[in-house]
């Protein structure tokens, strides 16, 4: 980052930021971008209440159907 | 350490959403304590001299202690309190300070033909300080490079700090 971000780069660097995975002064950007930006910041929202809400979840959670629809798609993408 | 902490109307922090205890009648309130490791823990806040980059809703003074680090925009301790609401930080001081911001950031453009920022600058207005306040540095910077967008952090901050008593 230059001495400020821009959306594209907050959209990038998302889930770097959630991990606390960015170094502080590009962490630094991200959150005054975040600061002023209301797009960004229901971006950032949205993201945090999903790892949140995925993150509860077990593989008990998920349907058989689901789990094995799922396994068969990984398998097809994984052969292409 | 005496510096400044933007919070949410709610009392929680803007990013991490803690509730901050507040001062009562007149008192600080309790002490906060979290290693203060930039941007992932501890107790964030302004100099003044940091405020136009986290200009939010609701201002207080933070009392600091501790080893303080020391940011670009920011200072960043192990432990820290709330000694009192800046009261003078309401919604008409933002809305004034939102106004100058878009104030110079039409007087720059004129200055360095950048007339096509008017586009940007008055549809922003109603989006609030920060945003506002980043506009009139980035316009600087567009026009004369990236010392003038830190001349004109620099100019807001003096400007806050002057009106808020700081």
């Amino acid at each position: 980052m230059a001495e400020h971000a821009a959306c594209q780069e907050v959209v990038e660097l998302v889930s770097d930021y959630l991990e606390q995975s960015l170094p502080p002064g590009e962490a630094s950007l991200f959150e005054q971008h975040v600061n002023f930006c209301d797009g960004c910041d229901w971006y950032l929202d949205q993201m945090r209440s999903t790892v949140a809400t995925v993150g509860r979840l077990t593989e008990h959670d998920v349907p058989d159907e689901t789990r094995e629809r799922l396994l068969s798609a990984f398998r097809e993408w994984r052969r292409e | 350490m005496i510096a400044y902490k933007f919070l949410r109307p709610d009392g929680t922090g803007v990013f991490t959403r803690f509730a901050w205890p507040p001062p009562d009648d007149g008192g600080p309130g309790a002490w906060v304590d979290a290693p203060a490791d930039p941007c992932r823990t501890g107790v964030h806040a302004c100099r003044t001299g940091d405020l136009p980059y986290w200009a939010g809703r609701v201002l207080y003074e933070i009392e600091l202690e501790g080893d303080v680090v020391e940011h670009d925009t920011k200072v960043v301790a192990p432990r820290g309190r709330l000694v009192r609401r800046i009261g003078a930080w309401d919604d008409a001081f933002r809305a004034t300070y939102t106004r100058w911001c878009a104030d110079r950031a039409h007087e720059i453009a004129r200055g360095s033909g950048l007339e096509r920022w008017r586009e940007v600058i008055e549809p922003s207005v109603s989006e609030g300080p920060a945003l506002l306040g980043f506009v009139a540095a980035r316009v600087a910077e567009e026009g004369f490079g990236v010392e003038a967008y830190h001349a004109e952090r620099a100019r807001q901050s003096e400007w806050l700090a002057a009106r808020l008593g700081l």
